[in-house]
């Protein structure tokens, strides 16, 4: 068994490198093989895997290039992620994938999806468009033929036919998948010392570049290791990360935030792995109905979904009070739309219920954490040494 | 409470370590303390260095000392149970030293932070100054080296000024070559640093107007112990016909160390009380 250091070495590598040498590497060894990147946030990756392909997610370029060309293609006010993601395929680091698939998110990622179809990017490129009407027989209906197209698009690249057979044996694999995701969270929330934050991220965004099977085996090794009294506890707060679901925060955010006195002990920032909640049913004959049943009704809350009869204000509040989270920090991109328009919403609902909450904005390739660390700092010391002494009282 | 319990507060600040060793009770007592220069050293080291020299001169070990807390720039100290904000210590450290403090000005190496306090040591407000090295500690100590002083005693040169020369306000660079040029026009030593003690005081009662202070004004920091820093606070106070009364203490560069082993008493206290909760509740 590798050893956790070992893992996390490994998976810090994997989950920054923007040449994607494994999924090249990988998809090299059989040429019916193909590679489809998709963004942020979900995407059932079990459609490709079953196909004889990877789903590699493309989380953008963060702090590890600089962008040159990428600016030229957007206004200053839209924000970072697709600058990256342009400046990655002109550079020619997206040249071996052969499809791309753009998740419904917000306009900009529309805009992206164009400017891949325009620059020939791919032998396909897909803006998938999610339901906001959670009716089997109208956002389902409309998912179903969404799915489809993809289906159809990668068999028109490498031949290969969808059976039910693999596409249930893919749902068994991604359904482990979450499930030993969901058991590391489980473990951190009552010993988050034991694999740290940052740790946490390269373990899981490494996942969005590996097969599933390799993922497991990593997951369930990781599994292991964190079940042991490893680590040494600090006094620091439990906080819930809410709002980094697109663009990704830079991984000294994730630091600043736990060096600054918090312990992260739910986030969203690799949400698309998490999406599904609780199995996908992988005993069906007909499976594609699975995975649109599972997105109807077993999905997250995020702010690129519109669920009115599930409000996210208050399925924040129940992962708070699950987590036994002492705050939530909202941590949004800069000029994030989704994201900074639900935060008024969500922060009343704080408000209502007495949860304390912070709240910044990020670039991917923000480099001065300074203020932040105040902020963090501050709001961790406000919980841990003035908790039970009101205002009124001081 | 009556039993007492020991407790360490390690504040890493710009130039150098603060350590302080507490016995934590009702009646929390300092028992010994150590500052150290960080010389361009690894800080993280010299954290440690400072923890086990205090550890040793007072026979104790790092198990018996229930809660180390770091501060300022400590998050880097590896041997610590938690860490609590400059801010937040400063405040408490000044509290400490004067219950009645209603105002504390942490006059640190990189900045300067004016903090306005509840009766408990609870920090109600506060304003810093920018990212100009101009208002800073570290600023005097540049231009007392470039004058050839120890920064121990430019204090007390500064206070045989009798015609100060103020330097630019408004940036550390420009003000060093106005230095330079205050050095060539034969300008005394005394009158050189007094000037940048008022440039300095000027932009710490600035940060007090705005934050609305009230008296007593509690300097913390290193630069509290200077003298000639103390007296051009209250001569620009003068001149700007404010009134507020400027206390320091001798142990105030300690403020931040004292602050964050108080802090760390109580944090302790607090987490065994939540355990005995949840025992009880299991």
């Amino acid at each position: 068994m590798k050893s956790l250091e070992e893992i996390l070495e490994y998976t810090s590598q994997l989950a920054f490198d923007l040449e994607f040498r494994h999924a090249r590497d990988w998809k090299a060894e059989d040429p019916t093989r193909v590679l489809i990147g998709y963004l942020p946030i979900y995407f059932p990756r079990e459609i490709v895997h079953a196909m004889n392909g990877l789903a590699v997610g493309i989380m953008g370029a963060g702090d590890r290039i600089q962008i040159i060309k990428g600016d030229a293609y957007y206004q200053s006010y839209i924000c970072h992620m697709p600058r990256g993601i342009i400046e990655l395929a002109l550079n020619g680091n997206l040249d071996n994938f052969d499809g791309f698939i753009f998740p419904s998110i917000c306009d900009v990622i529309r805009n992206l999806s164009g400017m891949f179809q325009i620059l020939g990017k791919g032998k396909f490129v897909k803006y998938l468009d999610y339901p906001q009407n959670f009716l089997s027989h109208v956002g389902g209906e409309f998912y179903r033929a969404e799915l489809m197209h993809v289906i159809q698009e990668i068999e028109k690249l490498n031949g290969v036919k969808l059976s039910p057979e693999k596409l249930n044996q893919s749902i068994r694999l991604y359904n482990r998948n979450r499930k030993l995701i969901e058991e590391i969270y489980t473990i951190r929330q009552d010993y988050p010392w034991r694999l740290s934050a940052v740790d946490l991220y390269h373990l899981l965004r490494a996942g969005l570049t590996l097969p599933v099977e390799m993922h497991n085996e990593l997951l369930e090794t990781v599994l292991i290791h964190i079940q042991e009294d490893i680590g040494e506890e600090m006094d620091k707060i439990k906080v819930v990360v809410s709002g980094a679901f697109c663009e990704q925060p830079p991984v000294g955010l994730i630091k600043t935030i736990e060096i600054a006195g918090c312990y992260i002990v739910d986030d969203d920032f690799m949400l698309g792995s998490r999406w599904i909640e609780g199995d996908v049913d992988d005993t069906s004959d007909d499976p594609v109905g699975a995975l649109v049943d599972a997105y109807l009704s077993q999905s997250t809350f995020s702010s690129a979904v519109y669920d009115i009869e599930n409000p996210k204000s208050q399925r924040l509040l129940e992962l708070v009070r699950r987590r036994k989270a002492d705050g939530i920090i909202f941590a949004a991109p800069s000029f994030c739309d989704p994201a900074l328009l639900d935060r008024p919403t969500l922060q009343n609902a704080c408000e209502e219920a007495g949860i304390r909450y912070i709240s910044f904005q990020y670039h991917e390739n923000t480099g001065q954490f300074k203020v932040i660390q105040e902020q963090v700092g501050a709001f961790s010391d406000s919980i841990k040494l003035w908790e039970d002494m009101p205002l009124e009282a001081s | 409470m009556k039993e007492t319990f020991f407790t360490m507060g390690v504040d890493v600040g710009g130039s150098s370590v603060k350590a302080v060793l507490m016995e934590y009770g009702d009646t929390p007592r300092v028992v010994d303390k150590h500052t150290e220069k960080i010389r361009k050293r690894n800080p993280a080291v010299v954290a440690d260095e400072s923890i086990d020299y205090l550890l040793e001169r007072n026979q104790l070990r790092y198990e018996e000392i229930l809660y180390l807390a770091s501060t300022g720039e400590g998050e880097m100290v590896q041997r610590k149970r938690g860490h609590f904000y400059s801010m937040t210590t400063h405040a408490k450290g000044a509290h400490f030293f004067f219950p009645d403090a209603r105002t504390v000005v942490d006059i640190g190496a990189f900045h300067v932070k004016a903090m306005m306090l509840g009766p408990q040591g609870r920090v109600m407000n506060y304003k810093m100054t920018g990212q100009c090295a101009s208002g800073s500690g570290q600023f005097v100590e540049n231009i007392s080296r470039y004058l050839g002083l120890a920064i121990d005693e430019v204090g007390q040169i500064s206070l045989q000024a009798d015609k100060p020369e103020r330097p630019s306000g408004i940036c550390a660079v420009l003000a060093e070559t106005d230095v330079i040029n205050m050095v060539s026009r034969g300008i005394s030593a005394p009158n050189i640093i007094k000037g940048i003690h008022l440039s300095v005081a000027g932009r710490i009662v600035r940060l007090l107007t705005s934050l609305k202070a009230e008296s007593p004004v509690i300097l913390t920091g290193g630069m509290a112990l200077n003298v000639g820093m103390v007296e051009a606070i209250q001569e620009v106070l003068k001149e700007s016909k404010y009134d507020f009364e400027i206390r320091t203490h001798p142990d105030a560069i300690y403020a931040g160390a004292i602050g964050a082993a108080l802090w760390g008493g109580y944090r302790h206290l607090k987490l065994l009380q939540k355990e005995s909760l949840q025992n009880q509740t299991h």
